[in-house]
């Protein structure tokens, strides 16, 4: 193998040189030969003449030589390459559009797999991740779904579990917390984690130590890790940080350690410091507001786990009689963390596979164009006696060149979409950070990228077979006969095409449709100027409920008397995604059944002005006011779907209902007003029924530290947004302003990833439409430029344009509307598959389905105008003479 | 010239090993030693040779350099590598077996007839 591989480099290396050798030698062969015969007494004309039959053909000989030295077929593959660098530059239109079709097709794929990759198969990155698990309450009737842990469901399973190597638990639904340390207080982002998280992880600090296990036990000092950013943001990166005490919401925590840099966690992946979760246990099952993270011991099966889990739930559910959840379930960690993001990228996934399959039918309807011009070529190489298995390799390998030529840049083009993407929207999916064209991905392009090339080589190939062994040097190649069964195929590429767009565009006209009525969905308020932002008080200076209380009725006050701004209100949350709790509550007409879940409420903490200043309807009854504070008796306002479910054919205002879980001693609390509906779990939201409780009623303080401020003001924010800082931190130097927004940001920001998949199957869609339109184009012009005569013909004998231009037209609306026909119920079934991504809409919308065939009409129409208007041009005597 | 014989097919190869075995040579005159020791076997045509060194080059079993001729030009000079040598000298073993064997053939038959 090696002298031959030898052998064969230096003969490309140097192939002139090794062709001016060979000649040299030869040369010298026949002159030697002279020489021997003239000094024998032969003439030099004669000595030449005997020299050059004795010798044979040089030329041919070369050939032979040529070929001793070839290596088969990798050699034949390296010509076959170079030849199809020449064909391509002999036709670098038509290279230049299958070059760049091949790199949106690979390119759009290559971006999409690598999404995929990143948030769906990739294992999370920790140490044998799909040994981590989380864990969660349910019933036995699985009527309440799936719920988070509470303390005293967590301890015990941790004290009794015997399936995990480490159990631990994290905080949901607070994600930041106030620090102070710059000149100014500031929300940083977080989640409590208990002791064992980092070591159930199994992820190494960078710097230092993660916790110690026992450092969640109330009374203990407090421990936080930083992540990499934090450490660098605030500390500099100082190597000496372990040790130094941080305040986070007033509490001092001691840092033990800092992440490495490709550590994240939290929501978005935006998590900067871990500060330890302490649990104190309590006499009460709920709230829940915890979830357990466990890693199985190995050989543990997830059945066994859940069985586990579930023994001690039920255990729990005996010490707690009143409460319903008597077992649990687990979820892998993977599943937890990816949510819903799966469907919405299988579909995108399958939307790009169909661009990349129309690509391939556009190029492949080019190359069959082209092969008309080709023809001769390959007749006269068949005829030096290429066999037909050469030439399909032949043709194969340019039409693979052009595929990953194109596939190249398509994942240059990959690359930086998703560098955009990530940048532009990096809260559109979970784990966008870990997105990235890893080899995986670069195997699947490659391998995508050849694929393509067989696919669409594979067309002019077949068509070429039939055609080459017969005739070939004799057809002038514009011939009249053959290009019938040409026709058809393209034809059919066309209709394929149309059939494909079908199942795109009408995906996207659902998503697009669908977005739609989500924006236009009444959020139950008017959400135009108002800014909102995040307050929290810190239970150490604010450690008693009057003090909570005090703070905001002084605060609202000075708001109010801001020139410019309407009204201003607090609330714990705000529409129209941002709830904060949920409670469950019983009216006075239903019995009390213990250990029964009632049913959920979504419940907040408002101030009196919160209605007037979101802009929503008082139904009956009225709103909150002042002289509320001092009634000892506790009042609700409740909304609409609440009143209209429980209080039917029957005023609700006076109407009394307990809130919490069962318990007969409960208090009653009095309606006093209802509401209409505000969205505050997604525009796509069903309205819940919603209770709503003054801030200031007793009990509720507590709760009501960390608010939601919403101003209602004409002025922009920028105009008003000093003063109202102003006004706070007049109050409380130290006090963080949170998250400021506009409500219209926030319903943008709430519709982010509707909006991100919508905007990616518009993408996709448009490019096929663009890739259909070009290909009907295409095939429609050469089919004029191929009937040149008979239309010559048919107008010679009479024929008027019109005649023409209707019959080239209504050739190519007949091939698009059969696309559509065909493609039809495959965009029924793509529509079903992305069904749940719906909103307001049915997967088979019937107005959709005939707007897009509609608009592929039109654009086939569009289309087929120009070459239609073409044919009509054509003079009789010209196109005759043609022939 | 008519009485000289033409070479068996399938013996250029042999020859030309044979050839280059006694020293390095040139095609052409690789050809007169061919002619030589054969004491005037033919080539059908000359240039077949070439395709010959070529072939058996890439094979590894002649080596190639330039050098300069007797008449003082630039020549290509043939000369047998190792693996050359061994496989003239196993080719030669056979092709002797072969020819004993065809000889015995074509005396046994003469006995009987």
């Amino acid at each position: 193998m090696f002298p031959r591989l030898r052998s064969l480099w230096r003969h490309w290396r140097n192939r002139s040189e090794s062709e001016q050798e060979m000649d040299e030698e030869m040369r010298f062969h026949l002159e030697a030969r002279i020489e021997d015969f003239v000094r024998g007494g032969v003439s030099r004309e004669e000595a030449c003449r005997r020299a050059r039959i004795e010798f044979g053909s040089t030329e041919n000989y070369k050939v032979d030589v040529r070929h001793a030295r070839r290596v088969t077929w990798l050699e034949d593959f390296l010509l076959d390459l170079s030849f199809g660098f020449r064909t391509m530059r002999r036709a670098p239109g038509f290279a230049g559009i299958a070059i760049l079709t091949m790199a949106l097709g690979i390119g759009a794929n290559t971006a999409m797999f690598s999404i995929i990759n990143g948030v769906l198969l990739r294992p999370l990155p920790y140490p044998d991740s799909q040994q981590l698990v989380m864990s969660f309450l349910a019933d036995a009737s699985g009527a309440s779904g799936k719920s988070s842990y509470g303390v005293a469901d967590y301890l015990t399973t941790r004290d009794n579990q015997q399936s995990f190597s480490h159990f631990a638990a994290i905080a949901l639904g607070r994600n930041s917390f106030t620090y102070i340390g710059g000149s100014e207080p500031q929300r940083v982002r977080g989640t409590g984690v208990t002791g064992e998280f980092f070591a159930a992880l199994g992820v190494a600090p960078l710097l230092g130590r993660t916790f110690d296990p026992s450092c969640d036990r109330p009374g203990r000092p407090r421990e936080v890790v930083l992540s990499y950013r934090f450490w660098q943001g605030q500390f500099g990166g100082d190597r000496n940080v372990a040790g130094r005490a941080v305040l986070l919401d007033d509490e001092r925590y001691t840092v033990v350690g800092v992440m490495p840099p490709d550590f994240h966690f939290g929501p978005n992946d935006s998590d900067e410091v871990w500060p330890v979760l302490q649990l104190a246990q309590r006499g009460a099952r709920p709230p829940y507001w915890i979830a357990p993270i466990g890693r199985l011991k190995p050989g543990v099966k997830a059945e066994q786990a859940t069985a586990d889990v579930s023994r001690i739930a039920e255990m729990e559910r005996r010490v707690f009689p009143n409460s319903s959840y008597d077992r649990a379930v687990l979820l892998p960690m993977k599943t937890f963390l990816v949510g819903d993001a799966r469907l919405a990228l299988l579909t995108l996934q399958v939307a790009v596979l169909l661009v990349l399959l129309i690509g391939i039918v556009n190029v492949a309807n080019l190359q069959i164009a082209r092969a008309a011009s080709r023809e001769r070529e390959l007749a006269i190489r068949s005829a030096l006696g290429a066999g037909r298995g050469r030439l399909i390799r032949q043709l194969l390998t340019e039409s693979v060149l052009l595929a990953t030529m194109g596939g190249t840049a398509g994942v240059l083009l990959a690359q930086w979409g998703v560098r955009l993407a990530v940048r532009l929207a990096p809260e559109a999916l979970p784990r966008m950070a870990e997105i990235r064209l890893d080899t995986r991905v670069l195997w699947v392009a490659g391998a995508m990228s050849v694929l393509s090339g067989i696919l669409f080589g594979l067309a002019p190939v077949l068509r070429e077979l039939g055609e080459i062994s017969g005739k070939g040097l004799g057809s002038k190649g514009a011939g009249a006969g053959q290009p019938a069964r040409r026709h058809r195929l393209l034809g059919a590429l066309v209709v394929a095409e149309f059939s494909l767009s079908v199942v795109l565009l009408a995906g996207a006209g659902l998503l697009v449709r669908s977005f739609g009525r989500l924006l236009a969905a009444p959020p139950g308020f008017s959400p135009q100027h108002l800014i909102t932002m995040q307050l929290s008080l810190p239970s150490t200076r604010y450690p008693e409920e009057p003090q909570v209380v005090e703070f905001y009725r002084q605060l609202l006050e000075r708001l109010e008397s801001i020139p410019g701004v309407q009204s201003a209100g607090i609330s714990m949350s705000l529409p129209p995604n941002l709830l904060a709790m949920e409670n469950p509550f019983r009216t006075a007409n239903e019995p009390l059944i213990p250990g029964k879940q009632s049913h959920l409420a979504e419940e907040m903490t408002i101030s009196p002005g919160y209605f007037r200043t979101l802009g929503v309807p008082l139904v009956s009854g009225r709103f909150f006011v002042e002289a509320d504070r001092a009634r000892s008796d506790q009042i609700l306002i409740i909304n609409q779907r609440m009143a209209e479910e429980y209080f039917p054919n029957q005023d609700a205002v006076g109407q009394r209902v307990q809130t919490g879980d069962a318990d007969a001693r409960a208090p009653w609390e009095t309606i006093v007003g209802v509401v209409g509906n505000v969205k505050y779990q997604g525009l796509d939201a069903k309205p819940e029924p919603t209770l709503y409780v003054p801030y200031f009623e007793n009990g509720w303080g507590a709760w009501s530290r960390e608010m939601f401020l919403i101003v209602r003001s004409r002025a922009s924010e920028a105009a008003v947004m000093p003063a109202v800082r102003e006004a706070i931190w007049s109050m409380d130097r130290q006090i963080p302003i949170a998250s400021v927004r506009s409500m219209d940001a926030l319903i943008e920001d709430s519709v982010g990833r509707p909006r991100f998949r919508t905007l990616l199957l518009g993408l996709f869609a448009a490019l096929s439409l663009t890739l259909a339109a070009a290909g009907i184009y295409g095939v429609l012009s050469y089919s004029v430029l191929q009937r040149t005569s008979e239309f010559g013909i048919r107008m010679a004998l009479g024929a008027r344009s019109g005649d023409i231009f209707r019959m080239v037209l209504g050739r190519g609306a007949s091939l698009a509307l059969l696309g559509v026909a065909i493609g039809i119920p495959g965009a029924v079934g793509f529509s079903r598959l992305m069904a749940s991504l719906l909103f307001g809409i049915t997967p088979g919308d019937p107005l959709t389905f005939a707007g897009v065939t509609v608009l592929l009409a039109i654009v086939a129409l569009c289309a087929c105008y120009i070459p239609a208007k073409r044919a009509t041009r054509v003079d009789p005597i010209e196109a005759l003479r043609y022939e | 010239m008519a009485e000289q014989a033409q070479l068996l097919p399938g013996t250029l190869d042999l020859l030309i090993l044979k050839a280059a075995s006694l020293g390095p040579l040139h095609g052409y005159g690789i050809l007169l030693r061919i002619e030589q020791i054969t004491r005037g076997a033919l080539l059908a045509e000359q240039g077949a040779l070439y395709p010959a060194l070529s072939r058996l080059e890439h094979q590894g079993l002649l080596d190639s350099e330039w050098g300069t001729s007797d008449n003082n030009r630039r020549a290509k000079f043939y000369r047998l590598t190792p693996t050359g040598r061994k496989r003239l000298r196993e080719e030669t073993q056979s092709w002797n077996r072969l020819a004993n064997a065809i000889g015995a053939a074509l005396s046994a038959k003469t006995q009987e007839g």
